[in-house]
């Protein structure tokens, strides 16, 4: 009888145990994502969901730090000793996920891989000015422009576009879209299409201690409600947040992560629109929108208002407050339109689709807009649609989301060039193609300041783009995740140093 | 001769399956924004000549109607091509969502069954009396309901009264057998409950027809006990037009598992052909779409033969 007993507290007590085992999480993060990952050729996969994945299996020459700073990667240095010229040191202890060694020999390859017009990567155009790429010494790799862009062109080396790939592994005709083999802290240990990707830890990553974690699973959760779920339920560790108002599920008991993108909502307008090919017109718009209510009201305050360049951006930005036109005056609104013509107001429509928030963003704007007479109906279309409708300049205005970045020629040489391939408001300014060609190519940075100083202004001015706000990129996660920090350009590299306490 | 009568189906199917995949691949075709202006988006970072090289690689190029000559020669053999975002085969990516779309279809239906015959028999029986009355309510709150509401109400639930159940993170049944039915059980439920309305309609319909035949009649009238009656004769009879129901719902329910999956996160077939046509992903449409029709074919013709086996009076033509 006594046995039995002691057999059955023992049973109960390996029951326990064992589900005490169940809930550790072996150093396994569980990370809910909302978007599937597509193809892993870092060379060539422009998805979202890829680069998420890939920024953390690759690395390229450099990188960022929090603070969106360029900083070394893979390239140990480097120097541009004229505008020409950019030489990057490569260094030396850097291993593949397959035991072998990078050298220069990989750099070169992989940057002619990009350049190869057979290739079709999406950087390609991004080094359509570079003369020449040779090996100096052994250690270095030198590349040279046919034009003094060196500047502008620096923060194309970090990305995961120009990851640095193994010759070998590519020669011996791997499926880059399949199979990985990169330098960065995470090995592909396990992918199920629609469902979840598994990485490991790189034991012989360069950095000590680093990673900290011992794998990640990232679980591929398409909708807000059931991703959120996931984590209340403990089901995951960290989730990405889509909407602001999902917060409101997550008080107390879990971590808050928010930070401020560099992507930007914007209405694009077609200046050959009847009402919109007068200036005035335009710059009333700014006059006429409430930029802070339209972030209380679709983003729940998760957002800050931005210019032509993020405010973030210190070393490049005109302070959204330095122009007047950030600030809600429906009465100078009206003053300029009917200085332009139009003292009753206009009705043209406005086409969006329902992704992201843009919708929402229309009907605010739609209410305000009407307080001073101006009729806005709003379109919405699918998003295959929308898109056909952006590219052929098939609208009067448009509500949309824009990627942003800390290089003010990458912000906006495409948008707003005569002919640029972004540039879908039939705006053309020869003062500020001129003014554009000169900020890539100036070399001093206080000179590149002034210009794009200028530039911002003019842009104001003219109001082809009404720039709205900065989104908050936002996540949630149990309590014990630690070191977990967002970057503004959505990166999540930081997920080398995260740790559960 | 019932392979015959198979093969005389299958083949009088065909030009029903012609004409669905020429109707969705123009449809699809036709709709404003192809994939390679959906996999730009609005950054638009490739030249104009890499856009044409793309068209030209994804034979896009080529009229319409040529294009879908090439497919149709290709599935003849049973290829059915590529995702044209991810390079995947097509097979393999059906290969890999399909029985997680056929286990919820078939836990849907078996709840369903479940659900639906007993309340529906018990309906018939009790005609008129409170117990009608209330599974009729109930069942027109299961069919007017929407799933997602359904859905959406049932996981905020099971995660504040049971925090410690799995509700996401689909697992193969052949991995670990009971996480895969616990994460199963409330989408097909949820699913289920749409199905099993229908299900207890028809169960009860039919269990009126058969309970006013004569040869009932005559039972009762033989001194028959009332139960003996139910359980021995009519259920068997009214069970059948509600089986072949069954078969066919089970056909719609594999194309219509699209918004249970995306609501739990479940990797199946149908959230797979949403995305799909959202990125005008056209090999991965035409396969999925042709894969459904083919499944609703074959199954039609199952439960008929089903049929005639249950009721010895119908003859396979």
């Amino acid at each position: 009888m006594m046995s039995k007993k002691l057999l059955i507290i023992a049973l109960f007590v390996t029951m326990f145990l064992s589900i005490g085992f169940a809930a550790s999480n072996d150093g396994q993060l569980k990370f809910g994502i909302d978007t599937d990952a597509e193809g892993f050729d870092p060379n060539q996969v422009t998805s979202f969901g890829s680069h998420r994945v890939l920024e953390n299996i690759y690395e390229s020459l450099l990188q960022y730090d929090q603070d969106m700073n360029l900083i070394p990667s893979i390239a140990e240095s480097y120097e541009t000793p004229d505008p020409y010229t950019v030489i990057f040191k490569i260094r030396e202890n850097v291993k593949f996920h397959d035991g072998t060694d990078l050298t220069v020999e990989d750099v070169l390859y992989t940057f002619n891989r990009i350049m190869d017009p057979d290739y079709g990567s999406p950087a390609a155009s991004y080094f359509s000015e570079v003369e020449s790429i040779k090996e100096l010494d052994g250690k270095r790799v030198e590349f040279k422009l046919k034009v003094p862009m060196v500047n502008a062109l620096l923060l194309n080396f970090a990305g995961v576009n120009t990851s640095i790939v193994s010759k070998e592994f590519v020669e011996a005709g791997n499926n880059m879209q399949l199979k990985t083999n990169g330098t960065g802290p995470f090995v592909m240990d396990e992918y199920v299409a629609g469902n979840y990707i598994t990485l490991k830890k790189f034991d012989d990553y360069y950095v000590n201690n680093v990673p900290k974690l011992s794998s990640i699973k990232f679980l591929i959760i398409p909708e807000e409600v059931s991703r959120i779920a996931a984590l209340r339920n403990g089901d995951i560790d960290l989730v990405k947040v889509g909407e602001p108002l999902s917060l409101k599920m997550l008080q107390n008991k879990f971590t808050i992560y928010r930070q401020p993108t560099l992507s930007y909502y914007l209405i694009g307008i077609n200046c050959d629109f009847g009402p919109f090919k007068n200036p005035l017109v335009r710059r009333a718009l700014n006059y006429a929108i409430n930029r802070e209510n339209i972030i209380k009201m679709v983003s729940f305050g998760e957002g800050s208002v931005t210019g032509v360049m993020n405010p973030s951006v210190k070393a490049w930005a005109v302070q959204p407050s330095e122009f007047s036109e950030f600030t809600y005056n429906p009465k100078k609104a009206k003053e300029l339109l009917a200085e332009a013509g139009y003292p009753n107001g206009f009705e043209f429509v406005i086409t969006t689709a329902s992704k992201y928030g843009f919708d929402k963003v229309a009907q605010v704007i739609q209410a305000q807009l009407s307080m001073v007479g101006i009729k806005a109906t709003i379109d919405i279309v699918e998003w295959g649609i929308f898109i056909k409708k952006w590219k052929e300049i098939d609208f009067n205005a448009f509500v949309s989301l824009n990627g942003g970045s800390i290089e003010p020629d990458k912000q906006l040489y495409r948008t707003i060039s005569t002919g640029g391939s972004t540039n879908k408001f039939n705006y053309s300014k020869a003062e500020v193609d001129n003014l554009l060609n000169e900020g890539r190519s100036a070399v001093d940075t206080a000179e590149r300041k002034e210009i794009y100083n200028e530039l911002q202004k003019i842009l104001i001015e003219d109001s082809p783009i009404i720039f709205l706000y900065s989104p908050n990129n936002l996540f949630a996660s149990q309590e014990n995740v630690k070191d977990f920090a967002p970057k503004s350009n959505e990166s999540l590299t930081s997920l080398k140093y995260v740790y559960f306490e | 001769m019932k392979i015959a009568y198979i093969l005389g189906r299958l083949l009088s199917a065909l030009p029903t399956l012609l004409i669905l995949t020429f109707f969705v691949f123009i449809s699809l075709h036709l709709v404003p924004g192809d994939v390679v202006d959906i996999m730009l988006g609005t950054q638009n970072y490739l030249s104009e000549e890499q856009v044409q090289d793309l068209y030209k690689e994804y034979g896009l190029d080529q009229p319409l109607i040529v294009q879908y000559v090439n497919w149709l020669k290709k599935i003849i053999t049973f290829d059915l091509g590529t995702s044209l975002r991810t390079g995947d085969s097509v097979s393999r990516i059906i290969s890999e969502k399909f029985p997680v779309t056929f286990e919820l279809a078939l836990i849907s239906l078996i709840f369903s069954l479940i659900i639906g015959i007993p309340f529906g028999m018990i309906s018939a029986v009790k005609r008129n009396k409170l117990p009608d009355y209330t599974f009729r309510v109930l069942g027109l709150i299961g069919l007017s309901a929407p799933a997602f509401w359904i859905g959406a109400i049932f996981i905020v639930i099971i995660s504040s009264l049971f925090p410690d159940y799995l509700l996401f993170g689909y697992v193969p049944f052949s991995q670990d057998p009971l996480s895969n039915i616990q994460v199963m059980l409330i989408p097909a439920i949820t699913l289920g409950l749409m199905i099993a309305a229908q299900v207890m309609r028809m169960s009860r319909n039919s269990m009126l027809d058969v309970l006013s035949q004569d040869y009932v009649k005559v039972a009762k009238a033989k001194g028959l006990k009332n139960k003996k009656v139910i359980f021995k004769h009519a259920l068997r009879n009214a069970l059948v037009p509600v089986v072949t129901t069954a078969g066919i719902q089970f056909g719609y329910l594999i194309g219509g598992t699209i918004l249970i999956e995306k609501m739990f996160a479940l990797p199946g077939m149908g959230r797979h052909l949403l995305q799909a046509v959202t990125q005008r992903d056209y090999p991965v449409v035409q396969g999925i779409v042709t894969f459904i029709g083919v499944m609703i074919v074959i199954l039609n013709i199952l439960v008929d033969i089903l049929y005639s086996f249950i009721d010895p009076r119908i003859e396979l033509k």
